[in-house]
């Protein structure tokens, strides 16, 4: 089954066209990673599934169109545009997507809390101030809340910026162990940490580049011709790596 | 035993805590404080219009405008901010037009002007029970509706994009929670004027919010904040003979000093 359809996608701004023509199909589940320089619209495209600009074309997530079928999907945001003003603790914060107006916090809804903070080790930080964590321990919070609503399509936004390695190394752990029953969108400019789990890459600079496998679709050529430079790659007999990111975490 | 006057005053003064522990703290986590400013400003605008309408066409209750009117430049922040528009050149711009409004019906109108200043520039210790009556219903309204929605209008100011991935909608909650300002402010326009609503909705929240943890105890630290500092200024008020809603906004002043210190 696919989890995500795009046909002939295309989002216009004010400022002109963020994506065009995109045509996809990625299969439940599997780990894609998306890498673009600035301004490729890879934000849009994932707010375009999400039914959150206005588009063209065509969008089925899980079979459905984006207003329904978005239930299904976790999104963590880039972490730069959360408000700090707000004096919300840890717990606040994850339960933010299960709380309705009238019925307000559930058991079963701190239960489910309880057990995705265990999952980022944040669980000690339960009635702790958000904004008063340290970067990487707010985006272990940020992404423990996409994981509440057990979502079958995770969709990440640059998810380890400003991330020390710690961090970084147990939230790729965390990704892994979800690689066989979700389907995963992230966003990331540096896909050296994420080789090994990654299962298609899609490049993206306003059009689609290139979608497919590590070893297919990084090399030298199709670099240069996403980020308008060299970038050199190594090949090893399994995979492939762009020098300049981080080898390995 | 107290006068009735000082008895409404110690009921506004209660009621005013509702307004800054609750609508004042989240225009404070909005980063939107100006915005009290701004509506009440818009306040002074729409009592002018009423008092215009009233003596050209109809009539027209100044205060009912003048809350319309501040709806009015609320949704219109509201919908700016949406837009992508930063909040505080739309609040700019709303003042602005508000104040443009405000001088020509004011230049209109100039025997009755005082009827429209009248309305912004208030006095704790000179309520009628109409005013406290307007006042109890405007809050308890307020409250009931903070009260059902404002789990949705919390996670919308924390992190809009992940709401509207969630199927909140957040341009209804930004909108909700802007009118909820626009009326709790100009509510409290007769009370104490509009500088010193200024000075008791957001005073005491951003003072709370420096020395609590919690979403729970903040609003709590903000209403305690905002009823010594009203109790506080009609105390003083007794025996230094000048107006008490200035002694309110210098004791919630000279709190948020104090937190400044905490580190």
């Amino acid at each position: 089954m696919n989890s995500i359809e795009l046909k002939n996608l295309t989002v216009r701004y004010r400022e002109g066209i963020a994506i065009e023509n995109i045509n996809l199909e990625i299969q439940h589940p599997s780990f894609v990673t998306i890498m673009g320089p600035n301004g490729a619209g890879k934000t849009t495209l994932l707010k375009a599934i999400m039914g959150m600009v206005p588009y063209e074309g065509e969008i089925k997530i899980m079979g459905k169109n984006p207003k329904e079928g978005k239930r299904v999907i976790g999104y963590l945001p880039q972490r730069e545009r959360i408000n700090t003003n707000v004096p919300v603790t840890v717990k606040d914060v994850v339960l933010m997507p299960l709380v309705s107006n009238v019925r307000g916090v559930k058991k079963e809804h701190v239960k489910k809390a309880k057990e995705v903070l265990k999952m980022v080790n944040m669980i000690d930080y339960w009635n702790r101030r958000f904004d008063a964590l340290s970067g990487g321990q707010q985006q272990r919070v940020l992404f423990a809340r996409t994981l509440v609503t057990d979502p079958d399509i995770l969709i990440l936004d640059e998810p380890f910026s400003a991330t020390d390695v710690k961090t970084k190394t147990s939230l790729i752990h965390l990704l892994h162990s979800f690689k066989n029953e979700k389907t995963i969108l992230i966003v990331i400019h540096d896909i050296n940490p994420l080789v090994e789990c990654t299962d298609y890459v899609l490049l993206l600079k306003k059009k689609v580049l290139g979608f497919g496998m590590v070893k297919d679709v990084i090399n030298e050529e199709n670099m240069e011709r996403l980020y308008g430079t060299r970038v050199p790659v190594i090949r090893t007999p399994e995979t492939c790596y762009v020098v300049g990111g981080d080898r390995h975490v | 035993m107290f006068d009735i006057l000082v008895i409404r005053g110690i009921i506004a003064m209660f009621l005013i805590a509702i307004v800054a522990a609750t609508i004042g703290s989240f225009s404070v986590f909005r980063g939107s404080t100006f915005f009290v400013s701004g509506i009440a400003h818009g306040a002074l605008a729409g009592a002018a219009l009423g008092i215009f309408i009233s003596l050209s066409f109809f009539p027209a209750d100044p205060l009912i405008v003048a809350i319309i009117f501040s709806v009015f430049v609320a949704l219109a922040i509201g919908y700016a901010s949406y837009k992508k528009e930063d909040v505080d050149i739309a609040i700019g711009v709303m003042f602005a037009f508000s104040m443009s409004i405000a001088v020509l019906f004011l230049s209109m109108i100039r025997e009755y002007a005082s009827v429209a200043w009248g309305l912004i520039i208030g006095d704790v210790l000179l309520l009628s029970e109409e005013d406290i009556n307007i006042l109890l219903i405007s809050v308890i309204t307020l409250l009931i509706v903070f009260i059902i929605f404002y789990r949705k209008m919390l996670y919308v100011i924390f992190d809009p994009e992940s709401a509207e991935a969630n199927g909140v909608h957040v341009l209804l909650y930004e909108s909700l929670l802007y009118v909820l300002i626009a009326v709790g402010v100009v509510a409290l326009l007769k009370c104490v004027g509009a500088i010193l609503v200024y000075a008791l909705l957001v005073v005491p929240a951003a003072a709370s919010r420096r020395i609590f943890q919690g979403m729970a105890t903040t609003i709590a630290g903000a209403f305690i904040i905002s009823l010594v500092s009203g109790l506080g200024g009609i105390w003083l008020s007794m025996y230094l003979n000048v107006a008490p809603s200035s002694l309110a906004g210098l004791i919630a002043a000279s709190i948020y000093a104090v937190t400044l210190t905490k580190k």
